[in-house]
C-alpha cells in the first residue's frame, strides 16, 4: 500500500509528548526520564462502552475455564495430554494446520476492523488495556483520584504512605495471582486446582507458570502500562499500514478549535479571534498514554476515546457544541466525501470469508482417524519355512473421534498377500492410540520388484467415512529368475 | 555512546532484546513440541522422569536463551563502527 499513512497520520512518532501541565515526576531508573502518567478518570459514552467491554472480557477470561462440556472442561488446551478440547471438538498435534488457520482468521479479523474503524482493538479489547483499566480502578479506589495520587507520590515516605502503597500492591498481587491461576487453568484442569494450591500440592511446573503469569500481569498492568503499547506491541507498529484516509480515527478538529486559548465565560471569543478550544488540557490529563491529541494523531494513541468523552463534557459546560474531538476520518475532516465500502475493505472481507469457510469446511469434514505404518528396521525381509517372503510392520492407529470404533484392515498392492495380526479385532477407545504388529507374507513368484508399493486401508466398521489409507513398501529378494 | 543510542530510551533497548526473543521462543516452543512429544524424545535419557509440562517449560527457556542471544548479538553489531579512514574527519 502506498505510504500515505505513516507520514500523514503519524507525525509524532516515536517522541513522547508528555503532559506539560503535569509536574515532572521523573524516575531515572529503567524508564529513563519517562514521566509517570496519571490518567484522570473520565465518564461518558465511550467510557461506558470501555467499561462494558472490560467487564465482559474479564468475565470471559475468568469464567471460561469453569465451563463444562459433558464430563470435561469445555475449553482446555491440555498440554500435558497433548490434546486441545474446544467445546465439542478435540484437536490433536496432527490438527496443527487447523489451529494455525484459526489464528490466521483472528489476524484477518483484526486487519478488517482496523481498516474500517482504526484501533478499536487497542482501546476496547486488548488485554493490556483491559487489565490496565482494572489495575487503574483498584489504584483509584485505594489511592484516590489523580490529584491525590500525584500528591501521594510527591509526599515523603511516612507510615500513611506506606500503608496506602502496601494496600494497593496487596490487592494488585491478589488480583494478579488469581489471573495467573486462571491462566494455568486453561492448560491443566482448573477444577481441583484450588484444592491443590491450598494444600501446596500443585505440581512444580504449574506453580512456576502461575507465578510467571501473575508477575507478568502485575508488571504489565501495574507498571509498564502505556510503554507496552509503545515499545512492545507489534500491532501498534504496523497498524498504520492498514489505515487510509477513510479509516475511523479519533481526531481534534483543528479548523474549529484553533487558535486555542482561555476566555471569560460568555465573552465573544470569536471576536477575539479564538477557536472553540478553551485550552483546558483535560484531553491531555485523561490520556492513558500521555499524548496531546491536538498535535495530530500519533502512533501511541490507543484510540480509547477518553479525550472525546472529557472534551464533550467541557463543551457542554461552556455551552459549545460537542465533537471538537471526535471519531472521524481524514477525508471527513478535510470536507471530502467518506467511503466506507472501498476496495481494501472488500479484499480483507473476502479473504476473511474465504479462510473462514475453508476452516469450517475442513474441520467439519476432517476424518478423526490417523494411521502410521512403520517398517521393522532390523530386517528387510525374512523367508519363512513355507518359502514365503515375510515383512514386519508396526501399525500406529490413532482414534481421534469422541467414541470407540472397531476397524477393519486391508492391505493391497501384491496379489495373494497374507496378513497376520496379534489380535482378532482392532477395537480402539475414543482418543486412544494403539500400536499393533503386522506380518505380511507373499509368495516370491508374485514379487515383481525388490521393493513394491503397498497400501494399508483402515476403515471403521460402523462408519465407512472413517477411512485412512497409508502407503508402505514391501521388500523382497531380487528375482533374477525372471 | 553514540547519539542514536542516547535517543533510544533504555527501556526500548532492553525490550528489543527480551521481547522479540520471548515471542519467537514461544512460537518455536509451540512448533517444536507440536512435532515432537517430549516423552518420546526423552525416553532413553536421564530425563525420562520429567513431565511433559516440565519439558515444555525447560524447552521454552532454552529457546528463549537462544533467541535472546541472537537479539543481543543483533543489537551489539548494530552499533556503528568507526573505521580507520573515518577517524580523520
Amino acid at each position: 500500500m502506498p505510504g500515505i499513512d505513516s507520514e500523514l497520520v503519524f507525525k509524532d512518532y516515536p517522541r513522547m509528548s508528555g503532559n506539560q501541565s503535569q509536574p515532572a515526576d521523573i524516575s531515572e531508573s529503567l524508564y529513563q526520564k519517562q514521566k509517570k502518567i496519571y490518567p484522570r478518570q473520565v465518564s461518558g459514552l465511550f467510557a461506558m462502552w470501555r467499561t462494558i467491554a472490560a467487564v465482559t472480557l474479564l468475565g470471559i477470561y475468568y469464567g471460561v475455564p469453569w465451563l463444562q462440556w459433558g464430563d470435561r472442561q469445555a475449553v482446555l488446551l491440555d498440554l500435558p495430554e497433548r490434546k486441545f478440547y474446544i467445546f465439542g471438538m478435540t484437536f490433536w498435534p496432527q490438527d496443527f494446520f487447523w489451529f494455525a488457520m484459526i489464528l490466521a482468521i483472528a489476524a484477518f479479523t483484526l486487519f478488517f476492523f482496523t481498516t474500517l474503524a482504526g484501533r478499536l482493538w487497542c482501546g476496547y479489547a486488548c488485554p493490556q488495556t483491559v487489565w490496565t483499566e482494572a489495575f487503574l480502578w483498584i489504584e483509584r479506589k485505594i489511592e484516590g483520584d489523580r490529584s491525590k495520587q500525584m500528591k501521594l507520590d510527591k509526599s515523603p515516605w511516612n507510615l500513611q504512605k506506606i500503608r496506602i502503597k502496601a494496600a494497593k500492591h496487596f490487592v494488585w498481587i491478589v488480583f494478579a495471582a488469581y489471573t495467573g491461576v486462571t491462566f494455568v487453568g486453561y492448560f491443566t484442569p482448573i477444577t481441583g486446582m484450588w484444592g491443590k494450591i491450598t494444600a501446596f500440592e500443585l505440581g512444580p511446573w504449574e506453580t512456576f507458570w502461575v507465578f510467571f503469569y501473575s508477575f507478568a500481569t502485575w508488571g504489565n498492568a501495574g507498571f509498564m502500562r502505556e510503554q507496552v503499547c509503545m515499545f512492545m506491541c507489534p500491532y501498534a507498529r504496523f497498524q498504520s499500514a492498514m489505515f487510509d484516509k477513510d479509516t475511523l480515527v479519533i481526531s481534534y478538529d483543528k479548523a474549529r478549535g484553533e487558535p486555542r486559548g482561555s476566555r471569560k465565560r460568555g465573552s465573544d471569543y470569536k471576536e477575539k479571534g479564538l477557536g472553540d478550544c478553551i485550552d483546558c488540557t483535560m484531553c491531555v490529563q485523561v490520556c492513558p498514554t500521555g499524548i496531546d491529541i491536538r498535535r495530530g494523531l500519533q502512533a501511541n494513541c490507543i484510540a480509547c476515546a477518553a479525550c472525546i468523552d472529557v472534551c464533550d463534557d467541557v463543551m457542554d459546560k461552556v455551552g459549545y457544541s460537542k465533537g471538537l474531538i471526535r471519531y472521524t476520518t481524514e477525508n471527513a475532516l478535510e470536507g471530502k466525501p467518506v467511503h466506507i465500502l472501498r476496495p481494501r475493505v472488500f479484499v480483507y472481507a473476502s479473504l476473511l470469508i474465504a479462510i473462514m469457510s475453508g476452516v469450517v469446511w475442513g474441520i467439519s469434514t476432517r476424518i478423526p482417524l490417523e494411521l502410521d505404518v512403520i517398517r521393522d528396521r532390523n530386517t528387510l525381509y525374512r523367508e519363512t519355512m513355507e518359502g514365503l517372503i515375510e515383512n514386519v510392520y508396526t501399525l500406529k492407529i490413532l482414534n481421534m473421534d469422541e467414541v470407540e470404533h472397531e476397524y477393519d484392515l486391508a492391505v493391497s498392492g501384491i496379489e495373494g498377500m497374507k496378513m497376520t495380526l496379534t489380535r482378532d479385532r482392532i477395537l480402539i477407545p475414543a482418543g486412544e492410540v494403539a500400536e499393533l504388529p503386522l506380518w505380511l507374507r507373499v509368495d516370491p513368484y508374485d514379487l515383481k520388484k525388490r521393493s513394491t508399493m503397498i497400501k494399508f486401508h483402515l476403515t471403521a466398521r460402523d462408519n465407512p467415512r472413517l477411512t485412512a489409507v497409508e502407503e508402505g513398501r514391501f521388500l523382497g529378494p531380487t528375482n533374477s529368475g525372471r | 555512546m553514540t547519539d542514536s543510542q542516547q535517543e533510544t530510551p533504555r527501556i526500548q533497548r532492553i525490550i528489543a532484546i527480551l521481547w522479540p526473543s520471548f515471542l519467537t521462543a514461544g512460537l518455536a516452543t509451540g512448533l517444536f513440541f507440536t512435532a515432537f512429544d517430549p516423552n518420546v524424545l526423552l525416553m532413553d535419557t536421564p530425563f525420562a522422569e520429567l513431565s511433559r509440562l516440565g519439558a515444555y517449560t525447560i524447552g521454552f527457556f532454552l529457546f528463549w536463551a537462544l533467541t535472546m542471544t541472537s537479539c543481543l548479538l543483533t543489537c551489539y553489531f548494530q552499533r556503528p563502527c568507526v573505521f580507520g579512514d573515518q577517524l580523520d574527519s
